[in-house]
């Protein structure tokens, strides 16, 4: 059994940063995994994130990114794209975050075998609890390349219906959990 | 004529904290802090429903979420006068100490000990010498010579690749770097074992939050908690038991590693007990209440006043002086706005005009306390409790103070605390602090369910006229307070003043520098175009400013960078 975690990584509050965790309810509602693999909305990460992937056969992360495509575009970043800039200053505890939690993960010879993340170009992160229509546009596509990175590691999932996606933040509040 | 020295790790899309400083005759001359990102995430929370406040402040930030939610709650619970059971304070004070002892440790060894530690003199170090002299500090059991020689080695390995990995660009060699190779590879072996005690930390957060890294067991007017102590799925004995054991643990790694270590650079750096002071008004608030009305507390709160001496004590975590006595300026701010303004009729309104130091030049407010600027953070609380003779405060400075001493044949006196390691100090104090409060205060939980009382909430009502309320918390970094007004049962205004405003804040419109400005000020530079003297300072108060976009990007644009003009 592959020990998997799906991670939808951004902030709820400011708009299209909010991406990650929404494709990720998404696909918590539409789908169920298999034992072996977790899905959790990891918010704005920082090193903490390094015991969420430590053992790991397989990382996906879902996030926003400002890589210069149109907005909505989906593209794969691997684990070498992902140290491959390593830090210089860092002022605080977020500043590559993602990076130097794979660093420190190798350090301890305990980093995930493969890591992918499905990044979704983001246009505006101006404070809101809304998407852009252009990025809204491409969740359909960030799932399936999600789904793909599964099939090609054969990490089982089954399609379930009648499930509402847990996205609180985005509509007028849902009842809180308590 | 004076250098300009700009470092600002441009981040993603929105911005992180920039630091500007003029030198001359290699010493700092003049600075400004400033962040380059726009929040104003506060305006989301107008006309939503205040006991769902919490859900959206702790997405203020993914380090802080913990923080914001246990703020939110109690401003909703103080303006609806809303008191909460025993047993919901005493898991909110687990949590709250769980997750300040996980971030006193990873701020120490993953954020700020490689200011301090040269890790490319490491290959030359010879472990044996470092174990004896690991075993004349400590008796900590992971400090044999082949554990040491186990972390040499990683080093080694990441040195010979030729990839340096997560140690690219640390400024080694650099002139300040002054410990021996055995320290450093002791420091380093313990940055390795900061990893593994930092999680266990968590995993208590996680096991009463029910989820991290955004709990889910808080409620206006105490937890959700549900107490069976018969039951494996609620909380019971066997869970109370693990959090128990892994306190321990944490608490062991603290009193034998982290404090010692503190204590070691310290003395080995004696020096910067005189540098980095700044801004001498201390703020802090009261914690880890120990009863439903929050009339006693386990952390002392209060301020003190340079200019006017000794320190004033606040009662309750909203004592009436505090409520009265803070304003946020905006002079040298990007927003609109004549006066400072109260935060609960605070205004967020942008008014972007581009850096320039002499007129506006941050996003951050100027929150002033009785109009001065505060310094914020363990600092603030280790000065305020020790001065108002607090016996665990002074218990664990005194024997920080002492240690420090007996290792660097240094005189350490409590007023050489105004400083850049004095900050790192306080830390260590704090967390040997809250170690200890965390026995105490899951041996209250324990008791407390034992006598039969399972209650864990106090219902909110909501009224229909106009309420308002704050709720402190004494955070990782300092006093927080959120601020709520409340009309026909919906949030009118909201508003968070959150530790690094106070620390980060920009001048005023009388010209006061703000605390990590003030704390520059002089500080020697052996390499201008290396400004490791600066990082260590600003460091030194545990900056987190980015409650902002978290977007990945992968052309690398997130890594900082340093100018010199």
């Amino acid at each position: 059994m592959k020990k998997v975690l799906i991670g939808g990584v951004g902030n709820i509050l400011l708009g299209d940063d909010g991406v990650g965790p929404y494709v990720l309810r998404l696909l918590e509602a539409m789908y169920e995994f298999g034992p072996g693999a977790e899905t959790v909305d990891l918010g704005t990460p920082a090193l903490d994130l390094l015991y969420r992937i430590a053992g790991l056969d397989l990382l996906i992360l879902i996030d926003a990114v400002d890589d210069g495509e149109r907005p909505g575009t989906v593209t794969a970043y691997r684990k070498a794209d992902l140290i491959e800039h390593a830090r210089t200053v860092r002022m605080d505890p977020h500043s590559s975050a993602l990076s130097e939690s794979l660093l420190a993960a190798e350090l301890l010879d305990n980093g995930p075998q493969d890591v992918v993340l499905v990044g979704i170009t983001i246009g505006t992160c101006d404070s809101g609890c809304s998407l852009s229509d252009a990025v809204e546009k491409a969740v359909g596509a960030a799932i399936r390349m999600v789904l793909e990175e599964l099939d090609r590691h054969r990490v089982p999932y089954t399609r379930r219906f009648g499930v509402r996606p847990d996205i609180w933040w985005a509509h007028d509040c849902q009842p809180h959990p308590a | 004529m004076a250098k300009r020295i700009t470092i600002d790790p441009i981040t993603r899309i929105e911005g992180h904290l920039r630091i500007d400083v003029e030198v001359e005759n290699n010493a700092v001359s003049n600075a400004w802090a400033s962040c380059t990102m726009w929040r104003g995430i506060e305006k989301i929370l107008r006309g939503r429903d205040p006991r769902d406040a919490w859900l959206f402040t702790q997405r203020f930030c993914g380090v802080c979420t913990t923080v914001h939610a246990m703020a939110s709650v109690r401003a909703v619970e103080d303006a609806l006068k809303l008191e909460v059971p025993p047993n919901a304070q005493y898991i909110r004070n687990l949590i709250l100490i769980a997750h300040a002892l996980h971030d006193h440790i990873v701020h120490f060894y993953q954020l700020s000990a490689l200011d301090w530690v040269d890790i490319l003199q490491i290959p030359k170090a010879d472990p044996a010498k470092a174990a004896s002299l690991a075993e004349s500090l400590s008796p900590w059991t992971r400090n044999s010579r082949n554990e040491l020689k186990a972390a040499q080695d990683k080093v080694n390995a990441v040195a010979a690749s030729g990839q340096l990995g997560i140690f690219t660009n640390g400024y080694w060699g650099h002139p300040a770097m002054r410990l021996s190779p055995e320290v450093n590879l002791l420091a380093f072996s313990h940055y390795v074992q900061a990893l593994e005690y930092q999680r266990k930390a968590l995993q208590v957060v996680g096991m009463l939050g029910s989820k991290t890294p955004h709990i889910q067991n808080l409620t206006v007017g105490g937890v959700a908690n549900a107490i069976d102590l018969d039951s494996p799925s609620a909380l019971g004995m066997d869970k109370l038991e693990m959090i128990r054991s892994l306190l321990e643990e944490v608490a062991t790694f603290v009193n034998q590693v982290y404090f010692v270590d503190v204590c070691a650079v310290a003395a080995m750096y004696p020096d910067w007990f005189r540098v980095g002071s700044g801004v001498r008004n201390y703020l802090a608030v009261p914690d880890l209440p120990l009863d439903s009305k929050g009339s006693n507390y386990d952390l002392p709160g209060g301020y003190v006043l340079h200019s006017q001496g000794g320190p004033q004590a606040f009662k309750t975590a909203s004592d009436a002086v505090f409520r009265e006595s803070v304003s946020e300026d905006v002079a040298h701010a990007y927003y609109q706005g004549e006066k400072a303004l109260h935060p609960w009729v605070g205004e967020t309104d942008p008014e972007f005009t581009g850096w320039n130091g002499d007129n506006k030049y941050s996003w951050v407010k100027a929150p002033r306390f009785k109009g001065e600027p505060m310094q914020v953070g363990p600092l603030a609380q280790v000065l305020v409790g020790y001065t108002q003779g607090h016996p665990l405060t002074k218990k664990y400075a005194e024997l920080a103070i002492g240690k420090v001493a007996s290792i660097g044949k240094v005189q350490v006196t409590p007023d050489m605390l105004h400083s850049t390691l004095g900050r790192h100090a306080a830390r260590a104090i704090r967390a040997a602090m809250l170690a200890e409060l965390a026995q105490k205060h899951w041996q209250l939980l324990v008791d407390n369910i034992a006598k039969g009382d399972l209650t864990v909430q106090n219902a909110p009502v909501l009224p229909n006229h106009e309420v308002e309320g704050v709720g402190t918390h004494e955070a990782p970094r300092g006093t927080l307070s959120h601020w709520v007004v409340i009309k026909d049962q919906k949030i009118k205004n909201y508003q968070a003043v959150v530790p690094s405003t106070w620390n980060a804040s920009p001048r005023d419109r009388s010209g006061a520098r703000g605390p990590y400005e003030a704390s520059l000020m002089g500080t020697p530079l052996a390499r201008p175009e290396e400004p490791l003297e600066v990082l260590r300072t600003v460091h030194s108060f545990d900056p987190c400013m980015a409650c902002a976009c978290h977007t990945f990007d992968p052309s690398g644009r997130q890594i900082a960078t340093v100018k010199v003009l």
